[in-house]
């Protein structure tokens, strides 16, 4: 891996990492000074005031020596600087944010793993900001953190973050913008309070004597007037005065060369880059023109380039004269920014149509020293899809595509290829990004077309088979064989799987996991481990398709590798899809308590990472909803299920519709809405294969729409067919027989259902309440009066209350006898019961700040966040809570939400 | 929109081809380049490349129809 270095073993600083694709150093690294650097001191003093002020910005035109000035002065501190260099491609708050952290880290300052880290390229996790403020605002001497080029920053929502954090930061935080344009922060405002350091344009122009003392360094002795000529005619511009001294240098009359550029009316840049070049031996010329189209380069990617194995000694000479590149450390180079452009030009006219060319060598070097993300935007360059496409495909960063920061870029990249480029690698991206915009016509087309394809290069005829299967399972010919392509059978693997997860096609993921299981045997390590996501993305479709198949256990046994894999940017979304699904089957099997602590561990996961969407994959939310339900708490369901409304279209798969049919109809049936609850169950699913746990859920809000109707002998008959195979569908039916007026029936179903199925107490504890409803019937008020304390008894952990809710008129006595002996079931007794009338009015109105207070406090921000994001002290906010408790008559903060939320107060 | 963009000093052969879809005219050691500017992200991306190329841009106006 020439040159790109991983970023340390650390575990911090690869949890910053975002996609395990090594950040290039040389972003980090703060630029060498050449050996002609002048200090000058005026501006160095006037920079020492950085250290007083919050917000510094040095700006100037380019080529005005703003870096080079700020790069002396950081390594001049007696501590490490954050240096970020910004780059045009990251355009989205998540990627600089992401890489900020990184810099921090690599500057070494220490920054608690809580923070988070951004996994999506537009979006920072909601609290990350305020968090890394309120940790910077506990240091006792300020980080200083310096952001290079920060005009390729253009997305006024970054200036508004950096300006969050640096308010928020307080005095733990110094930022230098080092800028072309004046940057989106307010300055006027730093201005106004004295928070403001600026060096500006006019401030870094060279005076007189100092351009005296800098062609000095070039060994260029002026008489003073011709200086002076010198500075007017360049306006005391630093690069102009680092041209002229090289142009002038090795001129026999340097004095009379000069009077002649004075005199000159060309564009200064223009006219002394061209005179620069022309000195230039041509050897030289010709690399300066070619490495042109590139960002950074190392001797060997030049090499590429002029196809000559001159490049080491040229660009340390270059550097050595401060003639165009300049040193980024690690034997990396880059071309002075203004220089670029205009050899860019000089290239075009010299050497028109060579520039694709160009890009396509430095694509294919790039490839061979492992840094994807530049092989592919220089394979996008040069417009050689089937290498771009290639080249990722064949790196095992499919899973790139559908998840982590540069899904966005790659979409966006990929998006360019036409439909001319042809062959399996271009098939599988095209399939990858209609999969996951849930195109399943035309993903499913290219997918097809994809496995053909390789199926030719394994030379097998296109039997009549089926080309999946083929492609995947093929025997392997060990000799011969590329690793391409297994890399490119693993990645048909991961599309097939994804395709089956979507269509609800168990068997289809099983096949698609065998063939993928065998594949990574045969795949490099090193690769696979690079790509985690790969891995993860696979086992959370494998089972997901198990888990809509009905098979709870094989689903939670792939579930649970995804859900308890090592935590990282790059597996952000598997994980909280796993988890989510883990949720829904705890639910499914009658455990609220679990459901509900997988589920809040899948939203904690969206939060930390600022998934795309608002809610991730939605599945957390979704069970929270349903567990909500239960709970009889109806308007923090209704809240979720609208929260969980948007949800990543990759991931939306029958399950997911499933689940949310079975929450909104079950909200609905709490609510007495049999009508829309009837709707939203029997809304169809299409999927390839009847999924059992649907099926079953729906039949129960069918059945206990007819029970509420009056119509028991409906009610039964449609749970009856399934109540062999699921204990809560049995409950269902007893309950049916039950109402139908018998009661030995019921038992009889009861005492069927196999005991050996772990239900949790949403089921046991319906079953029990059938039990005492029969028993009341039969008079036997003993055993009634026992079943229903033991109901308590087990719904009590998980706050089940939905069950006695339901139970109708008979189970009011019991329960308000027992009320006063069994305290701790304060929400299942009769006043809480009662609850379906309408909530006790507020008292007194909240002011408006309190809303905001408690608009915060719902979205789980800590009391230390809320001030940071109200711009007030932490006890003015305690003050607050304080009286939104008081109003709402609570004593805890999950009360006031949950009370505020009753009163539709949010 | 027309636009011209007025640059101060003599644009070299070279440097006007970073702006191909622009005419110029080169007058009393400046340079005007002058043409259809497409909407407001042409504008600043045009004012970008004379900064990055180290131009100083002493006027820009919108010329009539």
């Amino acid at each position: 891996m020439a040159g790109l270095e991983e970023s340390g073993t650390d575990p911090a600083a690869s949890y910053a990492d975002p996609q395990g694709d090594p950040f290039l150093r040389t972003r980090f690294v703060i630029p060498a000074r050449p050996v002609t650097f002048l200090r000058r001191e005026r501006l160095v003093r006037h920079l020492d005031e950085a250290l007083r002020t919050p917000l510094t910005m040095v700006n100037g035109a380019a080529g005005a020596g703003k870096t080079l000035l700020v790069a002396d002065w950081a390594a001049a501190r007696d501590r490490p600087v954050a240096w970020l260099t910004t780059d045009a491609a990251e355009q989205g708050p998540g990627m600089l944010w992401a890489y900020l952290l990184h810099a921090l880290r690599a500057s070494g300052t220490s920054l608690p793993a809580e923070i988070g880290c951004p996994a999506d390229a537009s979006r920072v996790p909601p609290n990350l900001l305020a968090r890394l403020a309120a940790e910077l605002s506990t240091r006792d001497r300020p980080v200083i953190v310096v952001l290079d080029e920060f005009d390729r920053v253009i997305d006024p929502e970054i200036a508004d973050q950096l300006e969050f954090v640096l308010h928020h930061a307080g005095d733990g935080l110094r930022l230098i913008l080092v800028t072309r344009t004046e940057p989106l922060l307010p300055l006027h405002r730093y201005r106004a309070a004295g928070d403001l350091t600026e060096i500006r344009g006019a401030e870094l122009a060279f005076t007189a004597e100092e351009a005296a003392e800098l062609l000095g360094l070039h060994g260029l002795r002026l008489p003073p007037h011709a200086t002076h000529g010198l500075v007017e005619r360049t306006r005391g511009w630093a690069a102009g005065l680092r041209l002229c001294a090289l142009a002038a240098q090795e001129n026999p009359d340097p004095e009379l060369y000069l009077k002649e550029f004075e005199a000159d009316r060309t564009t200064v840049a223009d006219f002394l880059l061209a005179e620069v070049l022309r000195r230039q031996p041509p050897e030289t010329q010709d690399l300066l023109l070619r490495v042109s189209v590139l960002d950074r380069f190392r001797p060997e990617l030049v090499n590429a380039l002029t196809e000559r194995t001159d490049a080491g000694p040229i660009l340390a000479g270059l550097y050595r004269e401060n003639a165009f590149v300049e040193h980024l450390g690690q034997d990396w180079y880059r071309l002075h920014p203004l220089f670029g452009e205009i050899l860019q030009a000089h290239l075009r006219v010299r050497s028109p149509g060579l520039e694709p060319e160009l890009h396509r060598r430095a694509a294919h070097w790039l490839r061979g020293s492992g840094a994807l993300t530049e092989t592919l935007c220089q394979g996008a360059a040069a417009g050689d899809w089937e290498f771009t496409a290639g080249a990722l495909i064949d790196d095992f960063a499919i899973g790139w595509l559908f998840t982590g920061l540069r899904s966005d870029e790659l979409a966006e990249l990929f998006a360019r290829m036409g439909p001319e480029a042809a062959g399996p690698a271009t098939d599988l991206v095209r399939a990858a990004g209609d999969l996951s915009r849930r195109d399943l016509d035309r993903g499913l087309r290219h997918l097809r077309r994809a496995e053909q394809g390789l199926t030719a290069e394994l030379g097998l005829t296109a039997g009549p088979g089926d080309p999946a299967e083929q492609a995947l399972t093929a025997e392997w010919s060990p000799a011969g064989e590329e690793p391409g392509l297994v890399a490119a059978r693993l990645s048909c693997a991961l599309l097939e799987a994804l395709a089956a997860r979507l269509t609800g096609a168990p068997g289809r993921a099983e096949r698609a996991a065998t063939a993928a299981e065998t594949l990574c045997d045969q795949a490099p390590a090193h690769l696979l481990e690079r790509h985690p996501e790969l891995t993860a993305l696979l086992l959370a479709h494998l089972g997901s398709a198990r888990l809509w198949a009905g098979r709870f256990d094989d689903a939670s046994a792939a579930l649970s590798r995804v859900a308890g894999a090592s935590a990282g940017a790059s597996t952000a979304l598997a994980r909280e899809d796993s988890l989510g699904r883990l949720a829904l089957i705890d639910y499914l099997n009658g455990w609220l308590g679990r459901a509900e602590r997988k589920a809040r561990a899948a939203v904690t996961e969206t939060e930390r990472y600022g998934l795309p969407q608002p809610s991730g994959s939605g599945m957390g939310r979704l069970v929270l909803a349903a567990v909500a339900v239960d709970r009889d708490d109806l308007g923090r369901a209704r809240a979720l299920l609208a929260e969980a409304a948007e949800s990543d279209p990759a991931l939306r798969d029958p399950v997911m519709e499933a689940g949310r049919a079975i929450a909104t109809a079950r909200l609905h049936l709490a609510r007495g809405d049999t009508r829309a609850a009837l709707e939203a169950a029997e809304r169809a699913v299409p999927a390839a294969v009847i999924s059992p746990w649907a099926a079953g859920q729906t039949a129960l809000v069918v059945s206990a729409a007819h029970l509420a109707g009056g119509r028991p002998e409906t009610a039964f008959e449609v749970l009856q067919p399934l109540s062999d195979e699921q204990p809560a569908c049995a409950v269902g039916a007893a309950r049916a027989q039950l109402a139908a007026g018998r009661p030995g029936a019921a038992i009889d179903l009861l005492d069927g259902v196999r005991s050996e199925g772990g239900a949790g107490p949403a089921v046991t504890v319906r079953a029990l309440l059938v039990r005492a409803q029969a028993a009341a019937e039969s008079g036997d008020a003993v055993s009634s009066r026992r079943l229903v304390a033991q109901a308590l008894r087990e719904a009590r952990r998980d706050g089940l209350r939905r069950p006695f809710v339901e139970a109708g008129p008979w189970i009011r006595p019991f329960l308000d006898a027992m009320a006063p002996r069994v305290p701790a079931t304060d929400r299942a007794t009769p006043g809480a019961v009662a609850s379906d009338g309408p909530p006790l009015p507020l008292v007194e109105e909240l002011s408006g700040r309190e809303r905001d207070v408690l608009g915060r406090l719902a979205l789980t921000m800590s009391t230390e966040e809320i001030a940071a994001d109200l711009y007030v002290s932490v006890n003015t906010v305690k003050t607050h809570l304080k009286s939104v408790y008081r109003k709402l008559a609570v004593n805890r903060r999950n009360d006031a939400v949950r009370r505020a939320r009753e009163l539709n107060l949010l | 929109m027309r636009y011209e963009i007025r640059v101060d000093g003599h644009l070299s052969e070279v440097l006007t081809r970073v702006f191909p879809e622009l005419d110029h005219v080169v007058m009393s050691g400046q340079t005007v380049l002058f043409g259809y500017v497409v909407d407001e992200a042409h504008l600043y991306g045009l004012l970008a490349r004379c900064q990055s190329l180290g131009l100083r841009v002493l006027e820009m106006r919108q010329l009539p129809e």
